[in-house]
């Protein structure tokens, strides 16, 4: 159903989506409400089972192999479960609500994971947190739900940044710009050289333009405006957020027309093939990218544009939640901890292809020019945001696919289209 | 049914006694298969129109909202929008695969040399998933694709536009792959119509001096009313409940534009999670199905009478 979600490796396998009649429809709504069964799985002390959404094959074969020796180790046995993501992410909510459900899942940081908190959904695991004392303090908050108890155990993170080719800034004699006057500057001179500045991926992926509205806001507005505004708290018509469309639309000339056609893989494409200047991105873009481009790859930093405002960064961070249903609450604990312990994170980030950050600070990132200067961006801002539908729902997120690409067309529109969205985001807020 | 009708046929007077009392093996394939058909069927409709009563995110249990989701409904300019859209997607998507299939079928039913690799040719869209079907077309839309290398060849650059990602194209880039592939469908059931039709009325029509226009009015449509009844149920259904083939190429994006009821329904089910409203959606589906349908059935039973 959608490829809204920037979750990292959920773009594959989504049109798998069976035609639903009107009343096989109904039916299939129906369905998931009367199902309190559920996979039926776990079951006493038995083996632990992790539903995972881990599906490209890289991920899932590192996942294995971290079950593996889980097992191996005689501190418990799990089973492991892949999930197409499209599938899992629609699936979860009956997942944790059957009677038997499964015991540990693959998710996002943030409010997503919250969301379910506040339903009574999750387990706590303050437990495994007492051995994560040298997580830093930024992860320990994302992981901690409104009643102040941890609910999610990190794994990795990945950051946002406008990516380019080293070589094709050399070429056309550009640098990396500091802040959003030299940022228009840079797209006013490779314009003038005929090459579109700004990539984006519009089609099929609308929610890559979240990216664009979260740094602006983030920027202009800081991120707790930000988070505020995506949790319902301040208003989408706001001039504050009228404010940041009036700076993207700077930059609106400066976009891909091709970009609203294609998605970003397309737009990935575009960029590496030199069809584009930058492209802003998170760094799963490189799975679509070949081995021998990844060299010639670098970023620079969303530019600032208040330098009043405390800066603040994109870093989805992914990990882990259980359920508060587990029928072993000890050895999901157990595999937790392993988790999140320094080998197995050293092993998923050797083992998955993607440009990651392990969550656990002891463990050794990639030492990748690239990866070693993205851990820097990261370590140097004071906040860090998740993404626009991690900070608030996948049920807000086509709301803001929807304002965001309209506005890209018709700029014209904002105040209506600020006023539709606000008017979207309360039915959403409502349920 | 047709169970009934042969035992009473097929026994004569001595066992007629015996048909009252229903033999355990009828019973069985009447209850069998209507048990079924309620568990999963009947049940989930009903229960669907319940849930158009509630506010439910899937995951709490759901509220008695009362008529709230229709309130919503009447006012909420996304569904009006969708309507209108799914509107135009049965006029054309309905109204050009049956013309189209009609004239298709109506070309191809002489035997002649050839014949039947032109029937395959055009039968073959259906044989591929929808979604396979999409996949095609998403090559043929896209930025410097196939329409866009042939508009380029014949001087008219000017037409080029993200066929898919503009609001004033994405409805029709979308219903053509769907035609493409429901004319050939469409085709085959009007030919087998045509074949059914007894040669000796043409005949006769010829040998009373009807031209071929005359004949195709007042001899090949008449006949075909069977089919008609069909063509026209299978259009309509496959109109309201076209999904796989939006959902794969635009989403009912760009902002809304190509939606349709149906993907609407989707999208808050699943996105936006409001189970309670999307089950209003449906009914409103269903309703329209039911009515289009139900519409036919009374004019052609009271013809029939």
């Amino acid at each position: 159903m959608s490829d809204f979600d920037p979750g990292r490796r959920r773009f594959l396998g989504h049109l798998g989506l069976a035609g639903l009649g009107a009343l096989g429809a109904s039916s299939f709504l129906s369905a998931c409400a009367s199902s309190a069964s559920g996979p039926t799985t776990s079951s006493g002390s038995g083996a632990v089972t992790i539903q995972s959404n881990l599906s490209s094959p890289q991920a899932k074969a590192a996942m294995e192999k971290l079950i593996e020796t889980f097992n191996g180790q005689g501190k418990g046995t799990a089973s492991l479960n892949t999930i197409a993501s499209e599938t899992f992410r629609t699936q979860l909510p009956t997942y944790l609500t059957s009677a038997n459900p499964p015991d540990l899942y693959t998710w996002y940081a943030g409010s997503v994971a919250n969301d379910y908190a506040s339903k009574n959904l999750l387990l706590d695991v303050s437990d495994v947190w007492k051995s994560l004392g040298d997580y830093p303090q930024s992860l320990r908050t994302l992981s901690t739900d409104a009643s102040g108890k941890q609910i999610f155990v990190p794994m990795n993170n990945y950051w946002w940044g406008f990516f380019y080719r080293k070589s094709n800034f050399a070429k056309w004699g550009v640098q990396e710009p500091k802040n959003w006057t030299e940022f228009l500057a840079l797209c006013e001179t490779l314009k003038s050289k005929g090459i579109p500045p700004i990539g984006i991926g519009l089609g099929d992926t609308p929610w890559v333009a979240s990216a664009w509205f979260d740094y602006l806001n983030i920027r202009i507005n800081g991120a707790p405006f930000h988070r505020e505004l995506l949790a319902g708290k301040q208003r989408f018509d706001d001039p504050k957020v009228k404010a940041v469309f009036t700076r993207w639309r700077e930059a609106l000339p400066y976009f891909d027309p091709k970009g609203k056609a294609y998605p970003f893989q397309e737009a990935t494409t575009a960029l590496l093939a030199g069809k584009t200047g930058m492209f802003l991105i998170g760094t799963f873009f490189a799975d679509a990218a070949p081995k021998d481009a990844l060299g010639d790859l670098d970023f620079f930093r969303f530019p600032i544009i208040d330098p009043a405002v405390p800066l603040a960064e994109e870093a989805p961070t992914d990990g882990f939640f259980a359920s508060a249903k587990t029928a072993n609450p000890t050895g999901t604990k157990a595999l937790l901890s392993y988790l999140a312990g320094v080998e197995a994170q050293e092993a998923y980030v050797k083992a998955s292809s993607g440009i990651v950050l392990p969550a656990n600070p002891k463990a050794k990132a990639s030492d990748s020019p690239l990866v070693v200067k993205g851990k820097a961006m990261l370590d140097e801002a004071k906040e860090l945001t998740q993404f626009f539908n991690r900070d608030s729902s996948d049920a807000l997120q086509p709301t803001a696919d929807t304002a965001l690409t309209k506005f890209i067309d018709k700029p014209d529109q904002i105040d209506a289209i600020l006023r539709e969205w606000q008017a979207g985001a309360e039915k959403v807020f409502k349920g | 049914m047709t169970a009934t009708i042969s035992t009473t046929s097929v026994t004569p007077t001595r066992r007629r006694r015996r048909s009252a009392r229903l033999s355990p093996l009828l019973v069985a394939f009447v209850l069998v298969p209507f048990a079924v058909e309620s568990i999963w069927v009947f049940w989930p409709a009903l229960q669907g129109f319940w849930f158009s009563l509630t506010r439910w995110d899937g995951m709490t249990p759901p509220t008695f909202v009362g008529t709230d989701n229709y309130v919503e409904l009447a006012g909420d300019a996304t569904f009006r929008g969708a309507l209108v859209n799914t509107v135009i997607w049965l006029v054309l998507f309905g109204g050009l695969s049956v013309l189209g299939g009609f004239g298709m079928a109506l070309v191809l039913q002489k035997e002649r040399r050839g014949v039947g690799f032109y029937r395959a040719a055009l039968f073959t869209p259906v044989v591929f998933s929808l979604v396979v079907t999409a996949l095609v077309w998403r090559v043929f839309y896209q930025p410097d694709g196939i329409a866009d290398t042939l508009l380029r060849a014949v001087g008219l650059e000017s037409l080029i536009r993200p066929w898919l990602a503009d609001p004033q194209t994405a409805l029709y880039a979308v219903i053509l792959p769907a035609l493409w592939r429901q004319i050939g469908y469409v085709m085959v059931l009007f030919l087998a119509g045509l074949k059914a039709i007894d040669p000796a009325l043409h005949e006769a029509a010829r040998m009373d001096g009807a031209n071929s226009w005359q004949r195709l009015r007042h001899v090949t449509i008449p006949q075909l009313k069977g089919v008609n009844a069909v063509v026209l149920s299978v259009i309509v259904i496959d109109s309201l409940r076209s999904f796989d083939i939006v959902w794969s190429l635009t989403k009912g994006g760009p902002y809304h534009s190509s939606e349709l009821l149906s993907t609407y329904m989707y999208s808050t089910a699943f996105q936006s999670l409001r189970l309670g409203y999307a089950s209003a959606i449906a009914v409103v589906i269903f309703v329209l199905a039911l009515a289009v349908i139900l519409g036919y059935l009374v004019r052609a039973f009271r013809e029939e009478a």
